[in-house]
């Protein structure tokens, strides 16, 4: 008795391509993930006694003229070489094995295929492994404008997956705004400021009237005496006047301190400054000019009030000119220091005034060049 | 005409020498602590005794005269606050001056000065120095020139500078920088760290180019700026031609800040000098 090819002896058994070329064959060494699977084809029987044969699965001995599976070296009875799950023939004689079991295609999906986490079907060829799920490559887009991602790249966006476009969209639209303190989500309108921190205002009602609240509401020390996160309480713009709590006309926030009052407003008494050196005037002496106040120094710093000799605020009368001002008794010939009034004739030098005494002291050379240029400033 | 002038130099003038002693016994008389003696044809301070005893004087003025020597002993008059020798013949100063604890103005304009003392820079509370018409360069001035924080106004016209160093930052507090006819060459970019600065004289000068950072300085109804009598390049003049604040605008410019680096590269010719100093009055002949 000689053992039998198992496919002379199987007529039945379909004629079956190269498994290689199978897409499954494809798919499962694309996926080297999907390790610990063989894929295996019939074979035939080498030449070995009939006697010491058994079949792998039920363990019995085989008939002489039985068919006999030979798949990889081991033998089967051909009802015993089936699925592990429905116990059916393999359709088309094609099985894939799993942790030393055998499946054909269908319950092999069901069991072990990864599911599209958008269609929910099976993923056959190429898996995109993504955001903790498996996707066909034509289900995972951006969330945003529904390009295929696979072959793009994609980023991770607060949970969605979003191309590299589009990310770079809603950060730009994200960008400088707040986010609320209490929901995380970005503040698109004026955000409400509460105890330090930003909140959309809609989180929140008034003390008073217990409307819904709008960027305007305000933030009130409900008692005096304790830090400024510790007490606070909001009120909506309504609300919050009948309160007559006086407004900073610098920083727009109510003023529970001491007020100020000048210029037409209320202003925090550190906030009340002057326009060239912000510097607070805490009582000092202000100077107002077009709508704005200065200290002593800048205002006439600016406003060019002080003396050129002596550089102290000019009281009473002031010279200008040149570009200049003077006290009215410092106001002198700068070469020889004589005193001048208003009908006094000088001679402009460097933007200093020069008596007509003093300008013909001049040294001749010195003379005729101011002359020149005199002249040519008259011509143009 | 020289011959004649000569004369006349050398037969003391009794009457103006009197009308010192005068001015001087009247002030001590009244105590006047401003002492006016221009114009007394005064050759030394020799001329004037007792003036170095007196202590109240806060101003000294002693301009158009023939003074040569400027004694050290005159630093003893610790009140004075404003001395004026404008238009002498000094050719040097004593190293005391800088030591006087209250001078704020000073006035040395039109003299023969060709260096400074060491230390100069160190006058404490000097605001208006006044060397208009001598003979300094960059390599005159004392090594701590430039410590003159408190400085509002400098006057250097009539000077033979080429170059003004960038510590000139260090005048804060400088209002007013006169740099009229020189023969400067190229600014430091230092210039547009003088915050204050209201009054900028440049004219006469050898200036082709003007660093950006100038365009930092405020321009007001407050502040003048003179550019003229420069060689400056064409992109300068024309704007020149528009107005100063046009120029300054342009040289806050990204054209101009791109346009100066290539200059920088390739930096204009230097103009030659414009006036022909040997005829000034400040040279010793």
């Amino acid at each position: 008795m000689f053992p039998v090819n198992t496919q002379d002896l199987s007529p039945d058994v379909p004629n079956l391509k190269p498994f290689m070329a199978s897409d499954l064959y494809h798919r499962r060494m694309a996926n080297s993930k999907a390790g610990g699977l063989k894929y295996l084809q019939y074979g035939v029987v080498g030449s070995m006694s009939l006697n010491n044969m058994l079949c792998t699965r039920c363990c019995e001995g085989f008939e002489p003229n039985e068919k006999i599976v030979n798949s990889a070296g081991e033998l089967w009875h051909q009802e015993c070489f089936v699925c592990a799950q429905c116990f059916q023939v393999f359709k088309d004689g094609i099985f894939f094995e799993f942790e030393g079991r055998k499946y054909c295609e269908h319950d092999f999906h069901v069991l072990f295929a990864p599911c599209c986490g958008k269609c929910g079907e099976f993923v056959i060829g190429r898996v995109i492994k993504a955001m903790n799920a498996n996707w066909h490559p034509g289900c995972f887009r951006c969330e945003n404008c529904h390009t295929e991602l696979a072959d793009l790249g994609f980023i991770k966006n607060g949970g969605r997956a979003l191309c590299h476009e589009c990310n770079a969209k809603l950060k730009a639209e994200g960008l400088g705004k707040y986010v609320c303190y209490k929901c995380h989500g970005i503040i698109d309108d004026q955000p409400l400021k509460f105890r330090g921190e930003v909140y959309h205002p809609y989180h929140f009602n008034c003390t008073q009237c217990g409307i819904e609240l709008d960027e305007n509401a305000r933030e009130v020390r409900s008692r005096p005496g304790f830090a400024a996160n510790d007490m606070n309480e909001l009120y909506c713009l309504r609300c919050h006047d009948k309160m007559g709590i006086p407004i900073c006309g610098a920083c727009r926030r109510p003023i529970e301190e001491r007020v100020v009052t000048a210029l037409g407003k209320h202003w925090h008494v550190e906030h009340f400054v002057c326009a060239k050196c912000e510097k607070p005037f805490f009582g000092h002496r202000h100077y107002e000019k077009k709508g704005l106040a200065y200290c002593e120094i800048h205002y006439h710093q600016l406003f060019g009030n002080l003396c050129f000799v002596c550089n102290q605020v000019i009281a009473g009368d002031a010279f200008t000119s040149l570009n200049k001002a003077w006290c009215h008794h410092h106001f002198a010939c700068s070469m020889c220091d004589q005193k001048m009034n208003q009908k006094t004739k000088f001679y402009e030098f460097d933007l200093k005034p020069v008596c007509k005494k003093c300008y013909e002291k001049f040294p001749n050379e010195l003379r005729r060049r101011l002359g020149k240029q005199h002249a040519a400033q008259q011509r143009t | 005409m020289s011959a004649e002038g000569q004369v006349v130099s050398c037969i003391p003038n009794t009457s103006k020498m009197s009308k010192a002693k005068k001015v001087l016994e009247e002030a001590r008389e009244i105590q006047n602590p401003e002492l006016d003696l221009a114009d007394k044809g005064i050759a030394s301070f020799e001329e004037l005794p007792g003036l170095l005893n007196m202590m109240n004087i806060t101003r000294l003025t002693l301009s158009h005269n023939k003074i040569k020597v400027v004694p050290p002993a005159l630093a003893n008059l610790t009140n004075l606050e404003i001395l004026n020798l404008a238009n002498n013949n000094i050719e040097e100063l004593p190293l005391s001056l800088s030591s006087m604890p209250k001078l704020r103005i000073l006035n040395l304009s039109i003299n023969r000065l060709y260096s400074l003392p060491r230390g100069f820079g160190a006058f404490p509370i000097l605001e208006v120095l006044d060397l208009t018409y001598n003979n300094l360069n960059e390599k005159t001035l004392s090594g701590n020139f430039f410590q003159l924080e408190t400085l509002r106004a400098l006057y250097l016209g009539d000077n033979d500078f080429e170059y003004i160093s960038d510590e000139i930052k260090n005048l804060k507090n400088l209002q007013i920088l006169v740099l009229r006819e020189n023969d400067i060459i190229e600014l430091p970019k230092e210039i547009g760290e003088l915050v204050r600065l209201r009054e900028l004289h440049l004219q006469g000068n050898r200036l082709t180019l003007l660093p950006p950072e100038i365009g930092n300085l405020e321009v007001t109804n407050k502040s003048v700026f003179k550019f003229e009598g420069n060689d400056w390049v064409t992109p300068i003049a024309d704007q020149l031609q528009l107005g100063v604040s046009h120029l300054m605008d342009f040289l806050k410019s990204e054209t101009y800040r791109i346009l100066y680096g290539r200059y920088q590269q390739n930096k204009p010719q230097v103009p030659p000098p414009c006036i022909d100093k040997a005829k000034k009055a400040s040279r010793i002949r």
